[in-house]
């Protein structure tokens, strides 16, 4: 009864799996401040075309289950930038020549080009994630942030934990939901069904902090956190290959930024 | 930090020992004195809410190291007094099991579980590298490294859970109930890991479990509690005496059928031969032939991983009349969680059909997945197996009053129904108590309570009685006698073979399929797939019972 998609993970060994977690973080993160950051619709399709190339040639991931994986994304695409598009200042300019009109709403082409920078910078964002955070298993994740920047283990290996149990959450929330259909408390008008949600959240919080004290035990008796430094079982080391994603990776940052038109 | 302790297991020695939760107003544990001599297997017994898994969490420093409230007396591990030991160095001396896989598992694959522990003790890598293989063959689960803990089996977590324990080599395993939460396959695999460590004597063992049948046999000593966490006696397994049998009886503790054939009041009750609840299964009438609940050629698909679908039920067939209780048994995996869920109109089959009848009293079939939640209510009810995930009152009253479509803030005179039948499920004290805030046993009967006031024709229940002693279950069996003398149709799902006599049918799946349809004698005397010895020893089928009456089980083979 999994209620959350199957995670996408690489089909076979390819560059990107071998660069360290810490590594990606630090080129995606140049990305996304690039890709946000600017007003120029061509540094985000220059991104994209990277990104691609990137997903195709180095990532391992199946490259087929990609769209549906990015397919949430299209609801801030159509929201964000449908709404830019009609309600763009440039719309009211009478100097400009309307590209679509629909009664007394006009699109002009600066409207639009506007609002297909905004969801083009979108499926940057989508992709710059997907290319960070799926190459790798959160496991890998944790240990490279805690031997490479020495975050806290207590801090990443508990939110590794809470990762763990999250589907079961999943699985509370929907026998939350049974429960309360069977007991005739689901439907009605938009208030009720409002308050009802907040009750069902109510009840699986409940269960979730009842999950996570009995992790903390387990954990505690296993003698997390008791004082003595932590060894590391899967060590982390920074390789060539984080070298030369670093130098490549920021390389396009700055190209897509600074290349003529 | 070598795996091999040189200095052997240690003793365990209790003066006086107790504990009180903070905010508690009574101890979990008071006045325990007993002196267990190295390398001997402890079994600890008694009622829900005893202090069992007190003692377990003390010997283990997590009280008083973790959790808050106030320490009596002394408790010792070895040499080391608990309350004035480090958790640290108690870390290197005792390793704890619990009772859920799901919840002490905390890495995602199987190798890093076990190394988990032992990075938490600054193990060198090189040592790490050569314990772990070590601890996992120790389990059964050589080669598993690589393996993802959520794919495993219940029992396959359950062992991976004592690798976990064992990996750092304490002299001292204690188990809090380790085989509570898996199947029948699981418990069996579990237990013999158990009996494997218990036979090696490389460790003193203490044992919190339910499931005496099994355990028993493992055991040196016995520690009887009482509900109020009081020490009743500590022998030898072999030497316990029929007063402290009694009193442990007394307590509604399960006892183990070895020590009910004395003849003492309160632990002839639970005589082999017969169900603990033998008031509750005798009938005055056999069940009405009138079907409430159908199933036909139920075939439901769940989408897997990767390519194709995984079939979790085909082709299942299944009716409940009226008045009559089934017993709905399998593996971990075999379908009965879907059944449930289809038979509840919250699950839609792929092929086959869901009828329930409209009104108890007859009336037309309807599909309860096409019923509004409104109109559901009075006809299929669910009992979960975590009560609160099912809890939607504020009070217990309002738990009760809420199928019947109640206000927040009913006034007094509608409180009455709801307030008889808190009475009739011995709650009518808690009525303006949070659900949240009950005992166990008290989340169970209200669970049941809060499906008292309007009936439903039909109840599915999903282990009613997880977790409960023998009083609880009693309890909850008598309730579900009530309203099955109604006319309710009842079918439950249960590992727990002890059920298994209180219900009229069983029904078995297995890979999906039905398996077994027939009498639950028939059942145990002979099951239709291969299940563990120690899940059968659960339960006795008496002596008197001759095996050529016995009806031939119509067996499909399995898979």
């Amino acid at each position: 009864m999994s209620l959350l998609p199957a995670p996408l993970e690489p089909t076979r060994p390819a560059f990107l799996t071998r660069v360290t977690p810490a590594a990606r973080l630090v080129v995606g993160f140049a990305w996304l401040i690039v890709d946000v950051l600017t007003l120029d619709p061509l540094v985000p399709a220059r991104l994209l075309v990277a990104g691609i190339v990137t997903l195709v040639l180095w990532s391992g991931l199946p490259l087929r289950r990609v769209p549906a994986r990015l397919a949430p994304l299209g609801v801030a695409i159509v929201g964000l930038a449908g709404f830019s598009i009609l309600l763009s200042p440039a719309n009211g300019d009478p100097g400009l020549a309307a590209v679509a009109a629909l009664g007394p709403v006009r699109i002009t082409a600066p409207a639009l080009a506007a609002g297909l920078a905004i969801g083009l910078r979108i499926v940057v964002i989508g992709l710059t994630s997907l290319l960070v955070i799926a190459p790798s298993d959160p496991t890998r994740l944790a240990d490279s942030l805690v031997q490479q920047w020495r975050v806290p283990d207590r801090f990443a290996y508990s939110t590794l934990a809470a990762l763990r149990v999250a589907p079961f959450m999943a699985g509370d929330w929907a026998t939350i939901g049974a429960a309360r259909r069977l007991r005739g408390l689901t439907g009605g008008g938009p208030l009720r069904r409002l308050r009802e949600a907040g009750d069902r959240l109510l009840v699986m919080l409940v269960a979730a902090i009842r999950r996570a004290e009995r992790m903390a035990l387990a954990m505690d008796a296993r003698g997390f956190d008791s004082g003595i430094p932590r060894s590391h079982y899967r060590p982390v080391r920074t390789g060539w290959r984080d070298w030369v994603s670093l130098a490549v990776g920021l390389g396009v940052a700055v190209a897509a930024l600074a290349l003529p038109r | 930090m070598s795996a091999d302790d040189p200095t052997g297991p240690p003793g365990i020695a209790a003066e006086d020992f107790g504990w009180t939760y903070r905010g508690r107003p009574r101890p979990a544990l008071q006045g325990i004195s007993f002196c267990l001599e190295p390398g001997r297997v402890l079994l600890v017994l008694g009622p829900s809410g005893s202090g069992k898994s007190t003692l377990a969490r003390a010997l283990a420093g997590l009280v008083p190291h973790v959790l808050g409230g106030t320490w009596r007396g002394s408790l010792r591990v070895g040499d080391a007094e608990i309350a004035s030991t480090p958790a640290r160095v108690l870390g290197e001396r005792v390793g704890l099991v619990f009772q859920d896989p799901e919840s002490q598992l905390v890495m995602a694959r199987a190798g890093d579980e076990v190394a988990f522990g032992l990075e938490n003790r600054g193990w060198p890598l090189p040592a790490m590298a050569a314990r772990v293989p070590v601890a996992l063959a120790q389990v059964g689960l050589a080669g598993f490294e690589p393996r993802s803990t959520a794919t495993l089996s219940g029992g396959e977590q359950q062992r991976l859970a004592i690798a976990d324990v064992l990996a750092p080599a304490p002299g001292l395993l204690v188990f809090d109930e380790p085989t509570a939460n898996l199947d029948p396959p699981g418990m069996q695999a579990t237990i013999e890991q158990l009996a494997r460590l218990a036979g090696r004597r490389r460790h003193t063992i203490v044992l919190v479990e339910h499931r005496l049948e099994a355990a028993l046999p493992l055991a040196d000593d016995v520690l009887l509690i009482d509900e109020a966490g009081r020490q009743l006696a500590f022998s030898p397994a072999a030497s316990v005496g029929p007063e402290a049998v009694e009193l442990l009886a007394r307590t509604g503790a399960w006892i183990p059928r070895a020590w009910t054939g004395a003849g003492t009041g309160a632990a002839e009750d639970q005589r082999s031969g017969r169900p603990p609840f033998a008031a509750g299964n005798a009938r005055p009438e056999p069940p009405r032939t009138q079907a409430v609940l159908v199933a036909e050629a139920l075939r439901v698909d769940y989408p897997s991983d990767g390519s194709g679908r995984r079939r979790a039920l085909d082709g299942v067939s299944l009716h409940v009349a009226a008045g009559e209780r089934v017993g709905l048994v399998g593996p971990n995996g075999a379908g009965k969680s879907t059944l449930l869920l289809a038979l509840a109109g919250l699950l839609r089959p792929s092929v086959g059909r869901v009828a329930v009848l409209d009104r108890p009293s007859g009336g037309a079939f309807v599909d309860p997945a096409r019923l509004a939640a409104r109109r559901l209510a009075g006809r299929v009810g669910l009992v979960f197996q975590d009560p609160e995930l099912g809890f939607v009152g504020r009070t217990a009253l309002l738990e009760v009053l809420a199928s019947a479509g109640a206000a927040l803030r009913p006034p007094a005179e509608d409180r009455a129904p709801g307030e008889r039948v808190l009475d009739r499920f011995g709650l009518a004290a808690l009525a303006d108590v949070d659900p949240f805030r009950l005992s166990q046993g008290e989340q169970r009967r209200l669970s049941l309570a809060a499906l008292a006031l309007v009936p439903p024709a039909a109840l599915l229940l999903d282990e009613p009685t997880f977790g409960l002693d023998r009083r609880g279950t009693e309890t909850v069996l008598g309730l579900l006698d009530e309203l099955r003398a109604g006319g309710q149709a009842q079918l439950l799902a249960t590992h727990d073979p002890r059920l298994l006599p209180a219900c009229d049918r069983v029904v078995a799946l297995d890979g999906g399929r039905v398996v077994f349809d027939g009498a639950p004698r028939a059942f145990l005397a002979r099951p239709p797939y291969p299940v563990a010895a120690a899940w059968r020893a659960e339960v006795s089928l008496g002596s008197s019972d001759p095996p050529a009456a016995i009806p031939e089980p119509e067996v499909e083979p399995a898979g």
